[in-house]
């Protein structure tokens, strides 16, 4: 029976694997960048247990300590301290990891598949379909991402539905054009006509054989741009775009710290907590990003070459 | 004495490592090899062998992450002097790279700039080694000109632009003029077209048949054989004494090549140069070299006069190479076994594990060069080595 | 033995496009009115240089390419008539137009190997999904019987079962080779275009490849069209040779037959440059003046009248036709009628 005569080696794609973390733990930045983005979804997934919700509301609403408008400082209470209008900024700062994530995402993946969809259309049968697909796809680029994104965000309505459309709208020509490149380039190579000498559909080919090797650089970009996503939808949630106030989210935080950013005459740093500690958040997860793509990239690109 | 009288160049023990992620991997494992002047040594070997890392490590580009651990490669200038290339620092090594030693590679198209007319890029060699002789020659054809009443203003400008060049190149006054828009093109319009003129002899010599279309044309507007040319056109514009040949006819089509190997013996010829040829092709190996040497997976095997080689082959990888030719009369084998991965080599002589003739000595003992007659080197346990 | 790929008037052409809009301003006449026919069970060779057209005829006749004008029959059985000029009950065979599910199903019976090992396997596959894909495709077999026939075709190209779980750059060249032969074989064809199967393969190794393919020849009942540059190869393993240039076949004989008594000027001068492994013998060398022109602009009359040293008069006007001089020794050129 075959199963006897086959020996199966350690499984090569677990090899792949193994090759891949040890390249990472070579170099320092993408093991602090790996750290920082272990850190973030432990907090993530942790959120529950970390800052538990008040039972009976949306988890996702931060509950209130009073009314008042000057925030106060962190205490046994508040760690964080609170924010204008009392919110908890601890409590926000944990929970707006999920949203953060969820953001992230969602605008990724989504961009990706749309991404994919396009630009394997485009690259594979060439001619026409791709003229007409990357000339829609110029447009869109035309424009600068933040602008157009805001334009959408205000036509969608205030929320965190809205903008995370807008920004799937706005995100998806980059990956287009990337994948449509790797199509050109691939569909060039002798085993594709030789998969088509076999008999194999183009559906076949696309996602069997041209796909699996165009998909590293997508994965860089992707790790690359999570970081890119949530700055951007910060800054959509900071100009009152995004969720309501009072929701975890770390531009809406941030919003909230506007008129607080210079306090009193006597202490200018009076409330630093209120923007200093969702801003170092926010800085330390795109960067985090940015390191693991970075290290990503330095390790997929060689590992190609050397093929 | 490193240099016989009658050697140009003797790579002795040479050994190159490349540390790379997957492991230290052992290019080149104590190589010996002497070049007499004036002859054609044909080094011939497949992949993994090392021929190229040899080859560029003549000229002291030994591609990163390679690293010359060990030897010695002992070099006789134009002038007699013996060099050793190995301790000579980058500024000695820059006058002779194109100069001393030229080398042609295998690709054309990736030895040249695509963005350059072809022109451009024989004059940058031609003015970074003989920018003298091309000054001189201008400052004679202005003297000429003044005498014919050709002279004027512009003439007068040249001419101190030239010799300011000779004296002190990095002059202040120099460096300001020459980089003014259109002056720079004017104080300098009979350098340009002596070295134009140079150009343009050196691509006949090269037998391109219309060297006026070819000098101005970008490399991609050529055939792989023009490309060809112009890179042996670049490789000998400054006349060197030793020319590296890199594989350079392997992606060229059968006839080309032929055409192409009989314009570097003539040109062996006329330049008087010793050449070194690397390739993988027998039939070319045969028709080219006065000696040659053979390698495998990094280690010299065996070196002969080329008639003695194909006679008497000795090593049983030159022998099972001969054997693996389509050739009348001789069987068509081919040799069982892969190339050793050079990260592992096989321990002793490396091409034991594919050897008929292998011992258990061939398993632990490294075998070195000997002589077996007059002119005959192996590198095999049978032999005594 | 009849024949078993006949093709008519065969030609392949690929527009040049230039200007803003990509129009077409000229065209490579890659393939220009190409008639052959290979017998079954034979391996035909096709030499020529580059620019010759010699891959896109190979490519055409197997359907990887679509022809421009021209019949291509293919009979699996072997029993096409030599001469098919003037015959047209034999149309049902032609398969130059076929498209969708009959194409599909014709490449079962017609496989390519191609020159570069490296590229032409998909390098994120393993060997044992590279191997059997055809066979899932062509709808053929799959799951446990389709492992079974991988692992033999495999052995049969004298690789093993640890090799199954692999992927292709952990091979040689000639090793990933061997992976190509498999693939294209697996489903048992009856005719293969070897597309210079040897020249990206270590010299040492060749002799093992064509070992290969004369023996799979034999135990598979396969017919070969084996193109190359490497004129001591083809006549190693050739039964008949024919000699391209600038998309026409120019020469054609039995193997023995065109290698001591080449007649057009061209296959001389072709022959004449080939490097001898004998440093005892110096080659006749016949040099030709210029450079091989470009298939876009192919010269009127003979196509190689501006390079041939007995060009005459009428060459540049009249194209000659291919005519059979000897028995089986077909030549065009207007120095032999």
């Amino acid at each position: 029976m075959l199963s006897k005569k086959v020996v199966k080696e350690e499984n090569p794609r677990i090899k792949e694997l193994k090759f891949v973390l040890r390249r990472i733990k070579e170099n320092p930045l993408s093991i602090a960048g790996l750290v920082i983005v272990m850190f973030f979804t432990i907090i993530a997934i942790a959120a529950p247990l970390l800052a538990p919700p008040i039972a009976g509301r949306d988890p996702y609403m931060i509950p209130r300590y009073g009314y008042s408008p000057i925030p106060k400082p962190p205490s046994p209470e508040n760690p964080f301290g609170t924010t204008q209008g009392q919110y908890d900024l601890y409590y926000g700062i944990i929970w707006g990891t999920r949203t953060a994530y969820r953001i992230g995402i969602l605008v990724v993946v989504a961009s990706i598949l749309i991404g994919i969809v396009i630009g394997a259309l485009a690259g594979y049968y060439k001619g026409i379909i791709d003229e007409v697909l990357m000339r829609v796809t110029d447009i869109i680029l035309a424009f600068p991402a933040l602008i157009l994104a805001m334009a959408l965000a205000v036509a969608f309505g205030p929320g965190l539905d809205s903008i995370t459309l807008a920004l799937i709208l706005v995100w998806w020509p980059a990956y287009a054009r990337l994948v449509r490149g790797e199509f050109l380039r691939i569909t060039s190579e002798d085993f594709v006509e030789a998969a088509k000498a076999i008999g194999c559909s183009d559906f076949r080919i696309i996602f069997r054989h041209v796909l699996p090797n165009a998909i590293f650089p997508l994965i860089v970009m992707a790790s690359l741009d999570i970081g890119s996503v949530v700055l951007t939808a910060a800054a959509l949630s900071f100009l009152g775009l995004g969720p309501p106030e009072g929701y975890a989210d770390w531009g809406q935080l941030i919003s909230l710290s506007r008129n607080w950013i210079i306090g009193t005459a006597q202490n200018p740093f009076a409330y630093w907590h209120v923007w200093v500690i969702p801003g170092i958040f926010l800085f330390l997860f795109v960067m985090g990003w940015n390191m693991l793509g970075d290290a990503l990239r330095d390790v997929l690109d060689p590992m190609i070459r050397r093929r | 004495m490193v240099l016989n009288d009658d050697e140009h160049l003797r790579i002795k023990d040479l050994v190159v490592r490349f540390y790379t992620y997957e492991g230290i991997v052992k290019a080149i494992e104590r190589a010996n090899l002497q070049l007499k002047k004036g002859e054609t040594l044909g080094i011939v070997g497949e992949t993994g062998s090392g021929k190229s890392v040899t080859a560029l490590t003549i000229m002291a580009l030994t591609p990163p992450p390679g690293k010359v651990e060990n030897g010695d490669i002992f070099f006789r200038k134009s002038d007699g002097k013996v060099v050793n290339i190995i301790k000579l620092n980058e500024h000695e090594l820059l006058k002779i790279r194109g100069k001393e030693i030229s080398i042609i590679f295998q690709e054309p198209n990736a030895a040249l700039n695509p963005l350059y007319r072809v022109g451009e890029q024989i004059a940058e060699a031609i003015f970074s080694h003989r920018l003298k002789e091309m000054l001189e020659k201008a400052i004679q054809r202005i003297q000429r000109d003044i005498k014919n009443g050709n002279g004027g203003f512009a003439a007068r400008l040249e001419f101190w632009t030239y010799n300011k060049m000779l004296e002190n190149p990095n002059s202040i006054s120099l460096r300001f003029v020459k980089g003014l828009p259109i002056i720079k093109n004017i104080i300098t319009r009979r350098l340009r077209q002596i070295v134009r003129e140079e150009i343009i002899e050196l691509l006949r010599l090269m037998e391109i048949p219309d060297p006026y279309r070819v000098v101005d044309a970008y490399p991609h507007e050529l055939s792989g054989g023009m490309q060809q040319r112009v890179v042996i056109a670049i490789a000998l514009s400054c006349s060197p004494a030793l020319l590296l040949a890199d594989e350079p006819t392997t992606n060229l089509d059968v006839t080309v090549q032929a055409q192409i190997l009989d314009l570097i013996m003539r040109l062996k010829q006329r330049f008087g140069a010793s050449v070194i040829y690397i390739t993988h092709d027998m039939g070319v190996i045969a028709e080219i070299s006065d000696r040659v040497a053979v390698m495998y997976a990094g280690n010299v095997v065996e070196v002969a006069p080329v008639k003695e080689l194909f006679k008497n082959p000795l090593h049983p990888y030159t022998k099972a190479l001969l054997e693996s030719i389509p050739r009348p009369g001789s069987p068509f084998k081919s040799i069982p076994g892969v190339v050793p991965n050079l990260v592992n080599p096989p321990s002793g002589c490396r091409f034991h594990p594919r050897c008929q003739y292998a011992t258990e000595e061939c398993k632990h003992k490294v075998p070195v060069l000997v002589k077996v007659s007059e002119d005959h080197q192996v590198a095999c346990l049978l032999y005594g080595g | 033995m009849g024949n078993i790929i006949a093709t008519l008037g065969l030609r392949k052409y690929f527009p040049i496009r230039g200007g803003i809009f990509g129009r077409k301003v000229g065209e490579v006449k890659a393939v220009d009115g190409v008639n052959l026919s290979i017998r079954k069970g034979e391996t035909f060779g096709l030499v020529g240089e580059s620019g010759c057209g010699k891959t896109t005829l190979g490519k055409t006749i197997i359907r990887l390419l679509d022809p421009d004008s021209g019949k291509i029959f293919f009979d699996p059985d072997g029993s096409l008539p030599e001469d098919l000029q003037n015959k047209d009950n034999f149309d049902n065979l032609d398969i130059a137009r076929i498209k969708g599910g009959k194409l599909k199903k014709l490449r079962r019976y017609m496989q390519i190997v191609y020159q570069n090992p490296s590229t032409s396997l998909n390098p994120r596959m393993l060997v044992k999904d590279i191997v059997s894909e055809p066979l899932i495709v062509q709808g053929i077999c799959k799951g446990r019987e389709a492992e079974e026939r991988t692992l033999k075709m495999l052995e049969q190209v004298g690789l093993s079962s640890e090799h199954l779980y692999r992927y292709p750059h952990e091979f040689s060249g000639g090793q990933r080779q061997r992976i190509a032969i498999a693939r294209a074989l697996i489903t048992h064809p009856k005719f293969v275009v070897l597309d210079e199967p040897t020249s990206s393969v270590d010299v040492s190794v060749r002799a093992s490849l064509i070992n290969l393919f004369k023996d799979l020849q034999q135990t598979m009942g396969l017919t070969y069209l084996f193109i190359s540059h490497d004129l001591s190869i083809i006549e190693a393993i050739s039964d008949r040779v024919a000699v391209m240039y600038l998309g026409k076949i120019i020469e054609f004989a039995d193997s023995k037959e065109l290698f001591k008594n080449p007649l057009h000027p061209y296959t001389k001068e072709l022959f004449s440059a080939i490097p001898i492994p004998d440093p005892e013998i110096r080659r006749k060398r016949i040099t030709l003046k210029g450079e091989p022109p470009s298939p876009a602009n192919p010269p009127k009359g003979c196509r190689f009248h501006p390079r041939c040293p007995y060009a005459k008069d009428v060459c540049g006007q009249d194209e000659p036709k291919l005519l059979e001089l000897k028995a089986g020794h077909y030549v065009a050129c207007h120095l032999y009628g």
